[in-house]
């Protein structure tokens, strides 16, 4: 029973630590101590090594989404509706998890074992050593990037899912290609895109919260490094998909 | 001048640090001599305001830095050089820029006159012409020359080195020993050393201090202690 409650308050020094982290992180970009020069550089890697895998993804969902759509659609005479079925699917709720678990997978993991080597390293300590604060120089651009990167690796994912949508129903499906574009316009309303875009920043930002925090504190050397990477991508994932399910009932509860 | 009076560290359990008393004067190069885990390191990061000590205090130039807040230490470490065990360089990084970095981020240097300064501290640790190389493309014991020249770019005038020798062959910690004596010659700065490696540090020191489970158990010149007749003392510089 003390071992179980000395673990429950571990773990909730823990909670405290990270959102205390989180505060500095943000005391800092309120302030206006953004590098942008750390910024560009890490939104460019972040950004270029997530897009392949993410596109991919995308345009895979897009296909299926519309081959399997195209099988029910047509029980009910309604395949016309195919461009519905995949613009709204990809656009309110599987373009925003999708590019946030991948991205986590890809970019999150990144960020916590480049931090947590530094750490381990001691180039963080060396950073405090030379005056500089490391929160604000290897921290602040990391995360502030994944939340420029994940809306914008999000809406080329809704495209390219879309268009996969477009292949199969023009060449499967023979919509015409014209009728097929403006169905998909027309599904899309701005409450739509919105109730999903929406989400993407907060993905962003617990991607990149918990990455640069697990980092940031990584232990135990290159093991450490191991551990605690892996630990970082598990918990985002759970993260975004608990955080999913709470932001889609609330949108839908305001939005409709 | 910096005076450190009755540091005590713990963590956890573990006492680490245990009522360090000890002064250093302007200039000197002292020599801090330990075995391994008996908390040299932490007594340097100490200095460096790294880590806050649960009793005592360290005077530098009689403020006393562990009162001091983070954004106040700022300012002080920028007076001070760290060379750390392992160097810690950014690994991101080419020697230029990592040079570089402190004065970018605390001088108003143009860059042609960064770019000399870091020409001219690259000849100072002997190591002419690797400004392009990454830190992983040097040897451990170039590395740590690189790691010196980063510490004291900004006019250091206090240099704390943790075990600068740890991890090189007896030629190379020689090398270093001695470059970290001339620099701190030259650059007129107090310096502090920590390490377990007593030829070279009775070879450079003005005085060593040795300690011993958190606690000073010795301090002088070579002769002095050789000359001591604690036990402990005989048997760990013999
Ligand atoms: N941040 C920390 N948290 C907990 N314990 C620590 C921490 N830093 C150091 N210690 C402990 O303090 C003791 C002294 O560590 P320190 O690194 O100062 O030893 P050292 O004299 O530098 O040894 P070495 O020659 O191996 O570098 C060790 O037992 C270590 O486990
Ligand atoms: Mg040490």
């Amino acid at each position: 029973m003390r071992n179980f409650m000395k673990k429950f308050l571990d773990y909730l020094a823990g909670i405290g630590n990270a959102l205390f982290f989180l505060f500095r992180v943000f005391g800092n970009i309120l302030r206006g101590r953004i590098r942008i020069k750390e910024l560009l550089k890490q939104i460019y890697e972040q950004g270029y090594q997530s897009v392949l895998i993410i596109m991919l993804t995308s345009l895979a969902s897009g296909l299926v989404l519309a081959l399997q759509g195209y099988v029910a659609m047509v029980r009910f005479g309604a395949k016309e509706y195919i461009a519905h079925l995949v613009a709204l699917s990809l656009v309110r709720e599987l373009g925003p998890v999708f590019t946030a678990l991948i991205f986590s997978g890809k970019a999150g993991a990144r960020i916590t074992a480049e931090l947590g080597t530094m750490n381990v390293n001691d180039q963080i300590l060396a950073t405090k050593t030379l005056g500089v604060d490391p929160v604000e120089f290897l921290v602040v651009p990391r995360m502030l990037a994944c939340i420029i990167v994940v809306p914008i690796l999000t809406i080329l994912a809704e495209v390219v899912g879309i268009a996969g949508g477009y292949f199969i129903g023009v060449f499967e499906a023979n919509i015409q290609s014209s009728f097929y574009i403006h169905q998909t316009i027309r599904a899309i309303h701005y409450v739509d895109f919105f109730s999903g875009f929406i989400k993407t920043f907060f993905f962003a930002l617990l991607i990149g919260w918990v990455c640069c925090y697990k980092g940031y504190y990584t232990k135990g050397g290159s093991l450490g490094v191991g551990r605690y990477t892996t630990q970082a991508v598990a918990n985002s994932y759970i993260l975004i998909i608990i955080a999913n399910v709470i932001l889609t009932k609330i949108i839908l509860t305001f939005w409709g | 001048m910096i005076e450190i009076s009755h540091l005590c560290k713990k963590f956890d359990d573990q006492l680490v640090l245990d009522d360090i008393n000890l002064k250093i004067s302007e200039g000197e190069l002292l020599v801090v001599l330990g075995g391994s885990g008996t908390g040299k390191s932490v007594l340097l990061k100490h200095m460096m305001g790294l880590l806050k000590p649960d009793e005592g205090s360290i005077c530098i130039d009689s403020v006393d830095i562990t009162k001091l807040s983070d954004k106040e230490l700022i300012g002080i470490r920028k007076k001070i050089g760290y060379l750390f065990q392992e160097g810690a360089l950014y690994d991101f990084m080419t020697v230029f820029e990592n040079l570089a970095f402190p004065l970018t981020e605390h001088t108003r240097l143009r860059k042609p006159e960064i770019a000399r300064r870091v020409k001219e501290i690259l000849a100072i640790v002997d190591l002419e012409g690797i400004e392009e190389k990454f830190p992983e493309e040097l040897s451990g014991g170039m590395k740590k020359r690189v790691a010196l020249a980063r510490s004291i770019i900004l006019d250091s005038k206090l240099l704390l080195c943790d075990e600068p020798t740890s991890g090189l062959d007896p030629i190379r910690s020689r090398d270093i020993s001695d470059l970290i004596k001339t620099v701190s010659l030259r650059m007129k700065c107090t310096t502090i050393v920590t390490s377990h490696d007593i030829r070279n540090s009775f070879r450079i020191a003005d005085r060593v201090v040795l300690i011993r489970d958190g606690r000073i158990v010795a301090s002088g010149t070579q002769k002095e202690l050789e000359r001591s007749s604690d036990t402990f003392v005989k048997e760990f510089i013999s």
